[in-house]
């Protein structure tokens, strides 16, 4: 049977999560078919039926998915469920906010965050925080799932030509209703919660210098932070600071610059998933925790890493 | 910046285990008080203490209190602190129903005090000092006195001072200065007190001082002390503060440590006179100060064990953190591997145990007074709480100079570092044998008081009693060598009591001589029997299928207690045979 | 208004967990259990629709073995006014777990359900979402602000990129995330009065609710260590390694 990957969008374009999302069905065994479901969404679609690998993407297209509210979305959904063996969806805020409630309705389990496929019914995903892996296995005919886009390589975007077929059935469950939206501007995002931190420490050697680690960040969406000894040497404010006093980061991707790797620096960022320092002092302790070392004078690197992103 | 946790497991342990909570307040008829309601209330203050308290403890030590126009300002975010503490109604929990309070036992309350002490020293010591103002208010004042102040002070919406330390009258009260003349319905004070612990802020509208003066007519010495309410506000009609009374805080004082815990030069009447209102009798103020003593004594003994608690947190995670070793293979590996880290790591440990078991059950004995069956009994606890309450203040903060000392210790260089936060808990933990009298004057009051005015009679029942542990001991087969540790402590417990009697009377100078090693011995010995104690009820939990991990861990800290603590009590003895000849061979001139 | 609150009794935060030798599962066995932090957030967010006058009772639920009577005297502590325990014995699925509930909300028809987005042990979030969808109700999900207007729910949610306003009928189900408010502490008089506030216990029997395994736990393991780093020798061949390697940008 076929695999349906519900699309991440936002009417106007797909969102990268679903080639991930892609990848993992892909290694399930099976024709994938997507929808995407939205309004004025045709844009959506025409990204959807370039990827190969997708033998199938169904169009529902009408007012009342134009904020694909869970109440009507879940009903279309179900509804094509029960045609599939497979159900998956980006682990995103949508799909988490989606899956749980089609899975109800087909009662049927649902397996949130997926980062890994055993067999096409047995899946690891991340419990108590990431601190431990599950290894579930499905007792329902049909599996629906949320997949952790950074776990699985996405399909390529191009390159496919999909048939598309629309579907005219349009859910309106007429109990909730769509009031607005802010979405956030290209700000920075906050230390604690940013996928990315962007860390200077004493190497930078001013506060001014610290515009480097702003471009670079902006290049990244990434938030800044700095050393206690930065901070203490009046370069920075104090809220910037990481460390054992200061804020505990985690993001996805930490890359410390200019920063020696004091203990009390260390415990602030050591659970960062992927650590990169970028330091020109080859005995610096922060290399002992780094992913990727690179021993190099900041004042070049830095630019350079920003132009190359 | 490590984290507190309230090591909860230990606590219930030993309330469980040691002092049978459940049973003693099933027994008292405090049917409500259970094992259940003890753990929510211990979980929901550990909370409070690791989120709101705890955090405020490095920013209390570097921004410590400061001395402004509007008096003192405490250090950022106590007051909101201090107001989260109060609305959720801590201040109340050993207080009687009729003020307001949750009747509480003693030894709840120890048991949670011991959590605000770990999660910050400074702070917990207004609470501390409100609780002392309360209870000599609601032992010696009038009905009308209790009924303005107590609801308050029980509430916490306003904190009180202990105000006894003059320039010239330190541990001799007896050179108290301070005037009172009587004035219509109250009287005017006069005089300069030091050393008075949070005796102003900001947090609350109010701050209930009692003071300790001289009526004109007094006799001299400590028979002439009288005890007085000076609030901060008088109150008005409807019992709100009202006008500022001639009372403030003229200097703050540069410590060593618990920066956030202003200790206040209070100056009263620098001009019409700060009215007061007289507690009990006049002349008898001194007995008044008596019936908190106790519960001062043990509170700050217990804050021994809170800041070597945690201390002990602090360098246990810094010792699994810090990757100082390499292997064979180049992979390195934390300080905890190495042995002398492990011994230090386990003194911390098992005295904190010790600590801990003794000031509960030191505190359950307030309990047993307090809810005796008849009379008998009753004098009987009070014994036992008069003999414990020197070793609980002496015993306690003096192992806790060593505890938090070894914390520093492990840190290695960081440990000298401010930052780590492990010299911070050193530096706050000195003041601890000072105040509320120093280990000398404890231990006095020790061989003094608790020891030779009756003929050693408590402590020989005490000694009974640890007598009957050995036994147990004996007769339970993995114990033999415990056994055989705690009954040489015993016997050198005897034997320094048999000296202390049987050579005071010609010796002058042998009490105070040998009064600190005699204080130690006991400390030692009462926590050897604890901890003899807790391995014997851990090993019949074990055998009953609990806890493994904690159980497993309380035995081998008793062990370790038995092994490396317990025969310190030969030396001490050693040191009290020796008696007074060295120490008062030499003339004032020759030191 | 009536509102119902669940509460699911959860590893203490401040734990590390630990996998257990046999990879059977984490090991939990004298481990400190604590109320999951985002119900906290969901019994903080009904106690405020009680004080502000908008909700006339709170009823906290939740579905465990006896233990987790101890999580809903904590609720009843912060606010709730009675609990029911769903003595379900080993903890079910989160669909077992909702049917459980919508048998629960059968019976006492409150207008607003609000539950924790997820429990800090699964990490599923599901819950809400399925009790949604077995009651056929109207969800907002991780929730970060919550207003009654004329009897309709403004909710706004915190979506990938920004924030999302909804509308919602009641009855309707609100998940709450970590913004939403911040959780007060029990206070110590609320903590002994709430021995004295009603505590039912129901068993799925008597719900009418058959409890049916979906799915099956294999294998529970600790993550992989952090392996040793390299050191790369210019600044292409770092963003290269990023890319391709660690798949971090």
């Amino acid at each position: 049977m076929a695999i349906l990957v519900i699309a991440e969008h936002d009417n106007r374009a797909l969102k990268g999560a679903t080639l991930n999302t892609l990848g993992a069905a892909a290694q399930l065994g099976g024709e994938l078919h997507l929808l995407v479901a939205g309004f004025s969404c045709a844009a959506v679609v025409a990204q959807a039926a370039a990827i190969p690998g997708v033998s199938k993407v169904l169009v529902a297209d009408a007012a009342v998915y134009a904020h694909q509210l869970a109440e009507n979305l879940s009903r279309l959904v179900a509804g094509l469920g029960k045609g599939y063996s497979h159900l998956l969806a980006p682990a995103g805020s949508a799909g988490k906010n989606l899956l749980p409630r089609v899975a109800a309705l087909l009662d049927v389990a649902q397996f949130s965050d997926i980062v890994g496929v055993v067999s096409p019914n047995t899946f690891k995903r991340p419990i108590y925080a990431g601190n431990a892996i599950a290894t579930v296995q499905s007792l329902d005919p049909i599996v629906v799932a949320t997949v952790r886009a950074s776990a699985f390589d996405p399909l390529p975007a191009e390159g496919g030509s999909a048939a598309v077929e629309t579907l005219d059935a349009a859910h309106d469950a007429g109990t909730s209703r769509f009031v607005g939206e802010e979405l956030a501007k290209s700000d920075r995002p906050e230390l604690g919660s940013a996928r990315i931190v962007v860390s200077g420490g004493r190497g930078l050697g001013s506060g001014e210098n610290f515009a480097l680690l702003e471009k670079l960040a902006d290049k990244l969406g990434a938030a800044v932070g700095a050393s206690r000894a930065a901070v203490d040497a009046g370069f920075v404010a104090n809220d910037m600071q990481v460390g054992q006093t200061g804020k505990i980061v985690a993001p996805e991707l930490y890359i410390a610059v200019g920063i020696s790797g004091a203990i009390q620096h260390l415990a602030g960022m050591k659970d960062s998933k992927v650590i990169v320092a970028i330091n020109k002092d080859p005995e610096a302790p922060i290399f002992q925790v780094a992913d990727y070392g690179l021993v190099a004078d900041l004042f070049e690197a830095v630019p350079e890493l920003e132009r190359a992103l | 910046m490590s984290d507190y946790v309230h090591p909860y497991r230990d606590t219930e342990f030993v309330l469980n285990e040691l002092v049978e909570l459940e049973g003693f307040c099933s027994g008292a008829g405090l049917n409500e008080v259970n094992g259940e309601l003890v753990s929510a209330i211990l979980a929901e203050a550990g909370r409070l203490g690791s989120e709101v308290l705890a955090p405020l403890n490095a920013i209390g030590d570097t921004r410590g209190a400061r001395l402004s126009e509007r008096g003192v300002e405490e250090t950022p975010g106590f007051a909101a602190a201090y107001r989260q503490f109060q609305e959720s109604g801590w201040p109340s929990l050993t207080a009687a129903e009729a003020w307001g309070g949750q009747n509480l036992p003693n030894v709840v309350g120890t048991a949670v005090n011991e959590i605000w002490h770990s999660a910050n020293l400074a702070f917990a010591l207004c609470p501390m000092l409100t609780q002392g103002a309360l209870e000599a208010i609601a032992h010696h004042a009038s009905a009308e006195l209790q009924a303005a102040y107590l609801p308050k002070l029980v509430s916490g919406e306003w904190t009180g001072t202990m105000n006894l330390t003059e320039p010239d009258a330190g541990s001799d009260l007896a050179a108290i200065k301070t005037r009172a003349v009587p004035n219509g319905d109250h009287y005017l004070i006069s005089g300069q007190k030091i050393f008075i612990t949070w005796g102003d802020h900001q947090m609350t509208d109010n701050v209930i001082h009692l003071v300790l003066a001289r009526l004109p007519d007094a006799p001299a010495g400590v028979k002439g002390i009288s005890l007085f309410i000076v609030p901060k506000f008088l109150l008005d009609a409807q019992g709100n503060p009202g006008a500022r009374n001639d009372a403030q805080c003229v200097s703050l004082e540069h410590k060593l440590g618990i920066h956030a815990s202003p200790t206040c030069v209070m100056s009263f009447g620098e001009k019409e006179g700060a009215v007061g209102y007289l507690v009990g009798e006049p002349h008898k103020g001194l007995a008044c100060m008596f019936t908190m003593m106790n519960h001062a004594r043990q509170s700050v003994g217990l804050q021994g064990l809170s800041i070597s608690e945690r201390a002990y947190q602090q360098a246990r995670q810094y010792a699994r953190e810090r990757l100082q070793g390499t292997r064979k293979d180049g992979s390195r590996f934390p300080i905890i591997e190495f042995p002398d880290v492990r011994r230090m790591l386990l003194q911390m440990k098992a005295s904190i145990e010790a600590m801990r078991a003794l000031a509960l059950v030191a505190a359950a004995e307030v309990d047993r007074v307090t809810h005796a069956p008849d009379p008998a009994a009753a004098a009987r606890h009070q014994g036992r709480v008069d003999l414990l309450t020197p070793i609980v203040k002496g015993w306690l903060t003096e192992l806790a100079q060593e505890v938090t000392s070894l914390g520093v210790q492990i840190h290695g260089g960081m440990g000298f570092i401010e930052e780590t936060g492990a010299a911070r808990h050193y530096r706050d933990a000195r003041i601890l044998t000072i105040y509320e009298g120093t280990t000398g004057i404890q231990a006095l009051d020790l061989v003094g008081r608790k020891t030779l005015l009756n003929r050693g009679e408590l402590l020989a029942g005490l000694f009974d009693e640890i007598g009957e542990t050995v036994a147990r001991l004996e007769s339970a087969a993995p114990f033999a060598v415990q056994a055989r540790a705690l009954g040489e402590a015993l016997a050198a417990g005897r034997e320094a009591r048999r000296l202390l009697l049987e050579g005071a009377e010609g010796d002058a100078a042998l009490a105070g001589s040998v009064s600190v090693n005699f204080l130690m011995l006991c400390g030692y010995l009462c926590g050897g029997w604890l901890m003899a104690g807790s391995a014997l009820r851990a090993q019949a939990l074990l055998e009953a299928g609990g806890d493994r991990a904690f159980l497993e861990a309380k035995l081998v800290s008793a062990r370790f207690y038995s092994e490396q603590l317990l025969p310190r009590t030969q030396s001490l003895l050693a040191a009290i045979r020796a008696g007074s000849g060295s120490i008062m061979a030499l003339s004032d001139e020759q030191f | 208004m009536k509102v119902l609150v669940t509460v699911k009794r959860v590893i203490d935060y401040n734990v590390k967990v630990r996998v257990k030798p046999d990879q059977s599962d984490v090991d939990l066995a004298n481990v400190k259990m604590a109320m999951n932090p985002f119900c906290e957030i969901a019994v903080e967010a009904a106690v405020r629709l009680k004080e502000a006058g908008l909700a006339s009772e709170i009823v906290a639920v939740s579905v465990g073995p006896a233990a987790c009577q101890e999580q809903l005297r904590t609720a009843l502590a912060l606010g709730a006014d009675r609990g029911i325990q769903i003595d379900s014995g080993e903890a079910p699925d989160p669909l077992g777990v909702a049917k459980l509930l919508a048998a629960v909300v059968a019976a006492e028809k409150p207008d607003l359900v609000i539950l924790g987005k997820q429990s800090i042990d699964g990490d599923n979030n599901q819950t809400g979402q399925m009790l949604a969808a077995l009651l056929d109700w109207p969800q907002a999900t991780f929730a970060s602000a919550l207003a009654l207007e004329a009897g309709r729910l403004r909710v706004t949610r915190e979506i990938d990129g920004g924030l999302q306003s909804l509308e919602l009928n009641l009855p309707a189900i609100v998940t709450t995330d970590l913004r939403l408010n911040e959780p007060r502490y029990a206070s110590l008089p609320n903590i002994m009065k709430a021995k004295k506030k009603p505590l039912e216990v129901k068993s799925p029997v008597e719900l009418g609710v058959t409890l049916k395994a979906h799915t099956r736990l294999l294998k529970v393991e600790a993550p992989a260590e952090r392996q040793g780093g390299i050191k790369v020798g210019s600044v292409s061949e770092l963003v290269e390694k990023l890319k391709s390697e660690a798949k971090v940008i």
